[in-house]
C-alpha cells in the first residue's frame, strides 16, 4: 500500500508503535550518528550515516549460543546443555539506508541458506525495517549505485520512504511493514497523482548526487579471478594496520567466531558465544597445525576483495558490497576500496 | 536475619615473607577475619598486573599484594620493582573510578605475624562499607 | 610549515645510491583526507611526498611491520628503511630502541618539524568545512591554518583546529633524527597532562560513570592494539587474535592457553581489555593519539593512555621517549621511589 506522511504527524507515528522496541538515529554532542532505543525525545531523520550499521541489532556483537553446566550428584556426574535462543521482541528501525536495508537483503541469503540459522532469524524475522531513501548521499564515499544498489532501492526494506519536503512519500513492501501502518492508520493519508510524480522526480535526482563510482563492478569480478597471485595486493596492502575496522563496520561483512566461555571450572560452567570475528585478523586463518594460508596482510586484503566481489557473486549472484562508504572514511590509512578495483580493472591494460 | 556482606580478598603473598608472616600468624592462633584467599608468589616482583585485574575481574572484593621490606627481598630487587609497577596499577585503577580502597599493598615480613592479621582486619574493616564489586566483575 | 624540499633531495639521494631499501612517508590520500602513508621505492617517485597539517599518521607502526617482514624472509635485505617522522612519531622510535625492538641501524629518520603548527584534527575540520571538500591545508606566517576549497580560502585559527595531541605537545620536532627539516622553534603550549587532570579531578563515581559510558560503546575491533606503534607483541596477552603457533606447539598447549579475558564485548570484558593495554603502555605511551583517531567509536583512549605518562613524570621523574639509553619506566626503579601507598 502506498500513502503520505506529513512530517509533523511522524513522531506521533512512533509514539503509537508501543508493541514495538524502536530504534531511531541520533545525533550524539560531537555529531556522530547512531541507531539507539527511542525514549521519547525527538526523532530525526536528516541523518548523514551512522558510525555502527543497523546490523548489530540483529545480529549483535556478541550472543550467547548455549549454557552448559555439569553437575555432581553422588557419584554420578551430568552434563546439561541449554540452548538459549534470543528472546526476540517485535522491533523497528527507522532511517535505514537503503544500502543497508540491502545489506540486511543479503545476509538473509547467507544465514538462510542450509542450515538455517536459528540465532539470526529470530531476530530478522521481528525486525522491520523502515527505509529512507537518501535524499541527498548521507556520505561524501557512497557508491550504492556502482554496485547494483540505489538510493531508492526497496530491498530488504519493510517501508520505504521518501522525502517530498513536508511530508514522506511510505511505500508499505511487506506484511511486516503493512502492520506498521495499521497501528496508526489515522495519521496517514491517500496519496495524490501529484506526490507521485515528485517521488519519481526527487527519486531520478538522488541518482545523480551519488558522488563517487565505480566503473563495471560485474567486470571486475571476472577479471579478480584471474588477479590471485598479482603483485598488486603486496603495494596496495602495504599501509594497511590489520585494524578489522573495514569489516567490523561493513553493513554486510557477517564472519563471526564461536567460543566457549567458561565462568568456573568445579563444577564445569560456561556458556558458548558467538561474537563478530574479521578476514583481517592474522588467526582468523589459522589451523591446529600452525600453518596459516593467509599469513600476510596482502593475502588477507586481497581475501576482503575477492570475498565481495568475486566469491559472492559467483555463489549468490549478487555483489557483496552495498556502497555504503564506511570502509573508505574510517580506515585510518585512507585504503579505498574504489581506487583498489580501480587499479584492478586497469592493471595490464 | 540479614546475611552481612563478607568481602573476599585476594591476596598475592610472597613465598619468602609475607606468606611466612601469615604462616606465623596461623601457627600462633592469632585470630583475624576468614575472608582471605591467599596466593603464594616466589616475589611480589612476580605479580604482574593482569592478575590483579584478572582477581577483580573474577569477582574478587579486594586484592592485597603483601612482599619483603625494601632491602630485604629474598631476589634483592624484586620488591623494588613491585613498588614501582603496582603504584601504576593503584593509580591506573583510581583513576578508572574503582574504589581506591579496593586494592592494597603491603610489606609484611616473615616475623610480622601480628602485622599480617592487623592488615587483613582493617582491609575487611574497609572493604564492608563499599559492598560488593561490581565494576571490573565478569557477570554481576 | 617547514618545507621539505631538503628532506625530498636526501631521499633521492637515499634511493639512489641504493642505502635504503624503501622510504615510508606521507603522500596524497583519496578518501577526503589529505595525506595518506606512502611506500616510496624509486627515486622519480619522491616528488610524491607531501608535508602539511594532515599528516597525522604515525608511521613509526610500519617499522613493526617490516621487522615481521625481515623474520619471514629466508634472506632479509638489511638494508636500513627511511622513514618521515613528526616530533611525536620521533619519540615512538625511542622507544623502539629502548626497547632493542630495533637498531638504530634498522632506520633512516628523515626529521620535520612542526614548527609553530602541528596537525589537524579530522572531526573539528568536518565542521569547519561543513561538507566544503578541502583541496589543501596550509599554515601561514601568521599561525593561521589556510583551507582552500572550491568556494574559496577559509581562514582558521590554529587552537581552532589543532589535535588535541598538539595541545599538549611535548616535542614539536623530533627529538632524534639523521635529516632535519624546518626550525626546531618553540611552541607556545597548554598546561601539559591538562586532559588527564580534567579527568581527576572528577568525584570516583562520575569518573567511573565516564569511562563505563565510553568503553561501553567498545566492539573490540582491536584497531586501537593494531594502530599502536608500541603494541608489538607478537601473542597479545590480553587477547590472543594472533597466537603465536608454531609446528612444536602441543594440543595441549594450545587447549590450555589461558585465557584472560573473554571475546564477547561485554562491559566488564572491554575495561580489563583496555586497563591492561594501558598498563602495558605505562611508560612507553608517547601520545601519537593513533588508538583514538583510529577508533571508530571515537573512545577516548589518549585520556586513559596518557594517564601513566604523567605518572611517570611526577611520581617516578620519567620522560617517555626522549632518551634511548634509558631503561624503561618499569624494568628500573630509585632506592627512594614513593612508597607512601604501602602499608
Amino acid at each position: 500500500m502506498e500513502k503520505t506522511l506529513t512530517k509533523k504527524a511522524f513522531p506521533q507515528w512512533v509514539k503509537k508503535l508501543t508493541s514495538w522496541k524502536v530504534y531511531v538515529p541520533r545525533k550524539d554532542e560531537e555529531g556522530r550518528w547512531n541507531y539507539v532505543e527511542a525514549d521519547g525525545e525527538d526523532i530525526s531523520l536528516d541523518v548523514l550515516q551512522t558510525t555502527l550499521p543497523p546490523k548489530k541489532i540483529f545480529f549483535p556483537q556478541s550472543e550467547v549460543f548455549l549454557e552448559f553446566a555439569k553437575s555432581l550428584e553422588g557419584d554420578e556426574e551430568t552434563l546439561e546443555v541449554k540452548e538459549v535462543l534470543p528472546a526476540a521482541e517485535p522491533t523497528v528501525i527507522f532511517g535505514v539506508r537503503p544500502c543497508e536495508a540491502r545489506a540486511a537483503w543479503l545476509l538473509d541469503g547467507v544465514f538462510g541458506g542450509e542450515p538455517k540459522d536459528v540465532y539470526y532469524w529470530r531476530r530478522r524475522d521481528q525486525t522491520t525495517l523502515v527505509g529512507l531513501a537518501c535524499t541527498p548521499p548521507p556520505s561524501d564515499n557512497c557508491f550504492c549505485t556502482s554496485v547494483e544498489g540505489s538510493p531508492h532501492a526497496e530491498e530488504g526494506s519493510d517501508i520505504l520512504l521518501t522525502d517530498l519536503g513536508d511530508k514522506y512519500y511510505v511505500r508499505s513492501l511487506s506484511e511486516k511493514g503493512g502492520a506498521l501502518i495499521n497501528a496508526a492508520k489515522g495519521l496517514f493519508e491517500e496519496p495524490k497523482a501529484e506526490d507521485r510524480k515528485k517521488v519519481k522526480a526527487v527519486q531520478a535526482e538522488s541518482e545523480k548526487k551519488i558522488k563517487r563510482e565505480l566503473k563495471g563492478a560485474r567486470a571486475v569480478s571476472e577479471k579478480l579471478q584471474a588477479m590471485f597471485d598479482s603483485p598488486l595486493w603486496d603495494e596496495e596492502a602495504m599501509s594497511c594496520l590489520r585494524c578489522g575496522i573495514c569489516t567490523y563496520l561493513c553493513p554486510s561483512c557477517h564472519c563471526f567466531d564461536i567460543n566457549d566461555e567458561v565462568e568456573d571450572s568445579t563444577p564445569l560452567r560456561g556458556k558458548r558465544v558467538r561474537t563478530w570475528d574479521t578476514c583481517q585478523f592474522p588467526d582468523f586463518t589459522m589451523h591446529s597445525s600452525g600453518h596459516n594460508p593467509r599469513p600476510d596482510k596482502a593475502s588477507r586484503l586481497r581475501q576482503r576483495l575477492l570475498h565481495k566481489f568475486q566469491y559472492f557473486v559467483q555463489v549468490y549472484d549478487k555483489i557483496m558490497c552495498v556502497g555504503c562508504g564506511r570502509c573508505i572514511t574510517l580506515c585510518p590509512v585512507g585504503i579505498d576500496i574504489i581506487k583498489v578495483l580501480d587499479k584492478v580493472k586497469d592493471h595490464g591494460a | 536475619m540479614a546475611e552481612e556482606f563478607e568481602p573476599r580478598i585476594v591476596a598475592f603473598l610472597c613465598k619468602w615473607c609475607s606468606s611466612a608472616g601469615s604462616d606465623l600468624a596461623g601457627v600462633s592462633r592469632m585470630e583475624y577475619p576468614p575472608n582471605v584467599v591467599p596466593i603464594q608468589v616466589m616475589c611480589s616482583g612476580s605479580v604482574s598486573p593482569l592478575y590483579i585485574f584478572s582477581a577483580f575481574n573474577k569477582g574478587a572484593d579486594g586484592v592485597l599484594v603483601s612482599g619483603c621490606h625494601p632491602g630485604d627481598c629474598h631476589y634483592i630487587k624484586g620488591n623494588y620493582y613491585a613498588r614501582r609497577r603496582l603504584n601504576l596499577v593503584k593509580k591506573l585503577l583510581e583513576y578508572i573510578g574503582l574504589e581506591p580502597q579496593r586494592f592494597q599493598m603491603s610489606w609484611v615480613s616473615a616475623a610480622e605475624g601480628t602485622k599480617y592479621t592487623q592488615i587483613i582486619k582493617d582491609f575487611v574493616k574497609e572493604l564492608k562499607p563499599l559492598g560488593p564489586q561490581t565494576k571490573l566483575r565478569r557477570n554481576p | 610549515m617547514a618545507k621539505i624540499d631538503d628532506l625530498k633531495e636526501e631521499a633521492r639521494k637515499l634511493l639512489r645510491e641504493g642505502k635504503v631499501k624503501y622510504i615510508i612517508g606521507y603522500g596524497a590520500g583519496s578518501n577526503g583526507w589529505l595525506a595518506a602513508p606512502l611506500f616510496i621505492k624509486k627515486p622519480e617517485d619522491v616528488d610524491k611526498l607531501v608535508w602539511d597539517p594532515t599528516c597525522v599518521h604515525n608511521l613509526v607502526r610500519f617499522l613493526v611491520d617490516e621487522k615481521r617482514r625481515k623474520a619471514r624472509q629466508k634472506q632479509p635485505d638489511r638494508r636500513p628503511v627511511g622513514i618521515m617522522v613528526k616530533g611525536c612519531d620521533s619519540r615512538a622510535i625511542v622507544v623502539l630502541l629502548q626497547e632493542k625492538f630495533i637498531e638504530r641501524s634498522d632506520v633512516y629518520i628523515l626529521g620535520v618539524s612542526c614548527e609553530k603548527a602541528g596537525v589537524v584534527d579530522d572531526a573539528k575540520l568536518a565542521k569547519k568545512l561543513a561538507g566544503k571538500k578541502a583541496k589543501t591545508i596550509e599554515v601561514d606566517d601568521r599561525n593561521l591554518f589556510v583551507i582552500t576549497t572550491d568556494g574559496g580560502k577559509i581562514e582558521v585559527p590554529a587552537e581552532e583546529l589543532l589535535a588535541e595531541k598538539c595541545l599538549e605537545c611535548r616535542a614539536n620536532f623530533p627529538v632524534i633524527y639523521d635529516v632535519l627539516s624546518g626550525e626546531k622553534t618553540k611552541r607556545p603550549l597548554e598546561k601539559p597532562f591538562g586532559s588527564v587532570d580534567k579527568i581527576e579531578s572528577l568525584p570516583v563515581e562520575e569518573r567511573w560513570n565516564f569511562w563505563k559510558e565510553q568503553l561501553d560503546k567498545c566492539i573490540r575491533c582491536y584497531a586501537c592494539r593494531s594502530a599502536c606503534p608500541m603494541c608489538y607483541c607478537d601473542e597479545c596477552v590480553v587477547d590472543s587474535i594472533h597466537l603465536a603457533v608454531s609446528v612444536d606447539t602441543t594440543a595441549d598447549e594450545k587447549a590450555r592457553r589461558i585465557k584472560w579475558i573473554q571475546r564477547s564485548a561485554v562491559p566488564s570484558e572491554n575495561i580489563v581489555y583496555h586497563l591492561v593495554r594501558a598498563i602495558h603502555l605505562g611508560g612507553r605511551c608517547i601520545d601519537c593519539g593513533e588508538c583514538e583517531r583510529a577508533c571508530p567509536l571515537d573512545i577516548p583512549l589518549r585520556f586513559l593512555n596518557k594517564k601513566l605518562e604523567k605518572e611517570a613524570k611526577e611520581l617516578f621523574d620519567y620522560e617517555v621517549g626522549f632518551d634511548p639509553d634509558l631503561p624503561s619506566l618499569i624494568s628500573s626503579f630509585r632506592d627512594d621511589d614513593p612508597q607512601d601507598f604501602i602499608r
